[in-house]
């Protein structure tokens, strides 16, 4: 009776919540105060796949509901990014038969990664998809073994883990899992791989296991690679889905050397949450045939990347994460590629939209030494904390006679309105970004 | 006039930014024409304390933390002989719980500190990321950053901050944090805190000169931007106290 309770809830709030256009998090809170152990008492469908990590959740989760729908598959997926349990208990129960029967073949969950042991507490993902670790909005986070533990919380021995095998803290998750249960996709030594590490820190350097100096046959990117420890012995795993040819600027990669894909935005993240993607795909029974037709030159909904045009500049902002220094550094290695003059944006403004804080250390994790060569012209550091990034800027390779200072966004636009030509590639977070695009003509 | 600055595993303890606070110094100090080494040591270097003007060592993981005090052990009666000597010592976030007797993990296990001072950690379970606002005897402008600690640190017998008005002390919230004695200066604020607050820089630079006894010039270099961003700081999070 509560459970069928529970559903009705949940679904009458989720109807009146759609009329006035309010959260998606509401009806299941409710439903839950209904029903505490509803989630253990629905029937789910044959595959819950569930995916976390520091990036790239959003992102693979969008293709993995692409191919498995183009597989023929009713998948039910929390697109909204409502990554908690009680918007994962919404999704669920709107989505369910009064009897409380989930309809759909697949559930697949985006799952925040310090919640997901409050999630699957009720019902264990089939499974789960962890793609990678590293210093994500550490003011919430607190650091990536911090996170790791909270995730190893959420790990169940049934469930089937599909983990990057090129990220050592994430292979630490197979430790005590059945061998059997675990899969594990990783990029071949290819054309971006490097000997040396590149960036302002090293989370690999130490051997997540015993904190041995950890030694890599190459890079990729980060702390992501082909790494072993000589101590522990703690190494890189044997990978059963592979990119195992990449060019990045042609913007092809190769999967398990006999599927040819062509990537839409050119990044090595994207190569990532494709072969994700594709890993956890192929478990679920979608054929290589399907998979890569969905996947070739396949165009993100949540795309991060907007044009504009402001006076007689042409406009890219790319969308960053504030407390985030792999999204920026990602933006940055986008911007010294384009080999083309132009003007770079910087604005840290509101450090979150969420929460508040005053917190700016991870501005020296980020990489701006990247913006240190000739074809960037001039950097423009705006927002509330414009002093912090032009600090941050005096111990990076930007000369000083580059860099312009200031706190109103509404100026810098101004300035550009009126002055010059070329290219501006504005680098921002959520939080900050309609800021610049309220004042620019959007494409 | 020369100096050297000792960095104890830059490439682990340094979780949010930390190595910053070397190069802040190292800049101001060169600004008044000091010739400024940087040595570092990792886990399996001998850290060359004997020559080190100002020791520094930041935050690292609870894990990494505990491998970062098996490693320094071993030079614990090396690193209390340059303290003995004057040089400035400074440890911020989690490796201000080194200094102490004891750090008892979230497990329950006891692993022995470094035994520099007379304090001992507990670490708990839930973390407390917040912003701070902290206030010293020793100078006279707040102190603003971030701690993002899971600990709390017991029988401090002289604290750096006499009370915050924003933050986790060692004991409790808003009560005193950190840690002074003589040079050895320690806080759990994490990150770059010496570039966040330069008359904490001034307040270390004139202890340096004191003990190298280098004549202190009426004025300390102040450095573009740094201070509008301390104020822009204190603004805010004055405000949101």
């Amino acid at each position: 009776m509560r459970l069928f309770l529970a559903v009705v809830v949940c679904k009458v709030l989720r109807f009146i919540g759609g009329l006035i256009g309010k959260g998606s998090s509401l009806p299941g809170q409710f439903a839950l105060k209904v029903c505490p152990n509803v989630l253990g008492r629905v029937k789910l469908p044959e595959h819950i796949i569930a995916v976390t990590g520091s990036n790239g959740k959003t992102s693979t989760v969008e293709m993995i509901a692409a191919i498995l729908n183009a597989s023929g598959k009713k998948v039910v997926y929390n697109k909204e990014g409502s990554n908690q349990i009680e918007g994962v208990t919404t999704l669920i129960l709107s989505n369910c038969s009064l009897g409380g029967k989930m309809r759909g073949d697949v559930l697949l969950l985006e799952s925040d990664e310090r919640y997901a042991r409050h999630t699957f507490k009720w019902f264990h993902p089939t499974h789960f998809v962890i793609t990678n670790l590293y210093r994500d909005q550490l003011t919430r986070n607190g650091h990536p073994e911090w996170v790791y533990d909270a995730i190893k919380d959420a790990v169940f021995p049934e469930t089937t883990l599909v983990l990057n095998a090129d990220d050592p803290l994430v292979s630490c998750f197979a430790k005590d899992h059945d061998p059997a249960k675990v899969k594990w996709f990783g990029l071949d030594e290819c054309s971006i791989s490097t000997k040396e590490h590149h960036g302002v820190y090293h989370d690999g350097a130490r051997c997540p296991v015993c904190k041995g100096r950890m030694e890599y046959a190459c890079y990729h990117y980060a702390h992501i690679g082909h790494y072993s420890c000589p101590s522990c012995g703690h190494r890189r795993h044997d990978t059963d889905f592979a990119v195992t040819a990449l060019d990045l600027k042609e913007g092809k990669l190769t999967i398990n050397g006999e599927t040819e894909i062509s990537l839409a935005f050119k990044s090595i993240y994207n190569v990532y949450n494709i072969l994700a993607a594709w890993s956890v795909c192929a478990l679920a029974g979608a054929d290589n045939a399907a998979m890569a037709g969905v996947i070739n030159n396949y165009m993100l909904k949540n795309g991060r990347m907007i044009t504009f045009r402001l006076g007689n500049h042409r406009g890219t902002l790319l969308t960053s994460k504030h407390e985030n220094s792999v999204a920026y550094d990602t933006n940055l290695a986008y911007i010294a590629d384009t080999g083309k003059p132009c003007t770079v944006l910087v604005i840290v403004d509101a450090i979150s939209r969420k929460y508040f804080t005053g917190e700016t250390s991870w501005l020296w994790d980020i990489d701006f030494d990247r913006l240190g060569c000739e074809h960037v012209q001039k950097v423009m550091l705006y927002g509330k904390y414009c002093n912090d990034l032009a600090v941050r800027f005096k111990y990076s390779h930007v000369p000083a006679d580059k860099i312009e200072v200031g706190e109103s966004i509404a100026t810098a636009a101004e300035y550009l309105k009126e002055n010059g030509d070329e290219d501006v590639y504005v680098v921002t977070c959520f939080s900050d970004r309609d800021k610049l695009l309220s004042l620019v003509e959007r494409d | 006039m020369e100096l050297t600055i000792l960095h104890l595993y830059p490439d682990c303890m340094s979780l949010y930014g930390e190595y910053a606070n070397v190069m802040v110094l190292r800049r101001h100090l060169e600004a008044m024409g000091v010739a400024v080494t940087v040595e570092t040591a990792l886990f399996e270097d001998t850290p060359d304390v004997e020559h080190a003007d100002f020791i520094y060592m930041g935050a690292g993981t609870e894990r990494t933390q505990k491998a970062a005090l098996s490693a320094l052990l071993p030079h614990k009666e090396g690193l209390k002989a340059a303290i003995d000597r004057g040089a400035v010592v400074l440890f911020t976030g989690n490796a201000m719980e080194m200094l102490g007797l004891s750090i008892t993990d979230a497990m329950g296990k006891r692993w022995p500190g470094l035994g520099l001072a007379d304090f001992a950690t507990l670490e708990t379970a839930q973390r407390a990321p917040e912003d701070v606002i902290a206030h010293t005897e020793l100078w006279d402008s707040p102190v603003v950053g971030f701690m993002n600690k899971c600990s709390m640190t017991e029988d401090v017998s002289v604290p750096l901050f006499d009370r915050l008005s924003l933050g986790f002390g060692n004991e409790e919230e808003k009560g005193a944090e950190g840690y002074v004695s003589g040079n050895v200066f320690a806080t759990h604020l994490t990150g770059p805190v010496l570039v966040k607050n330069p008359d904490f820089v001034d307040f270390l630079i004139r202890r340096i000169f004191a003990v190298k006894e280098w004549e202190l010039p009426e004025t300390l270099p102040v450095l573009p931007y740094e201070r509008e961003a301390y104020e822009v700081t204190v603004k805010e999070l004055t405000g949101r106290n």
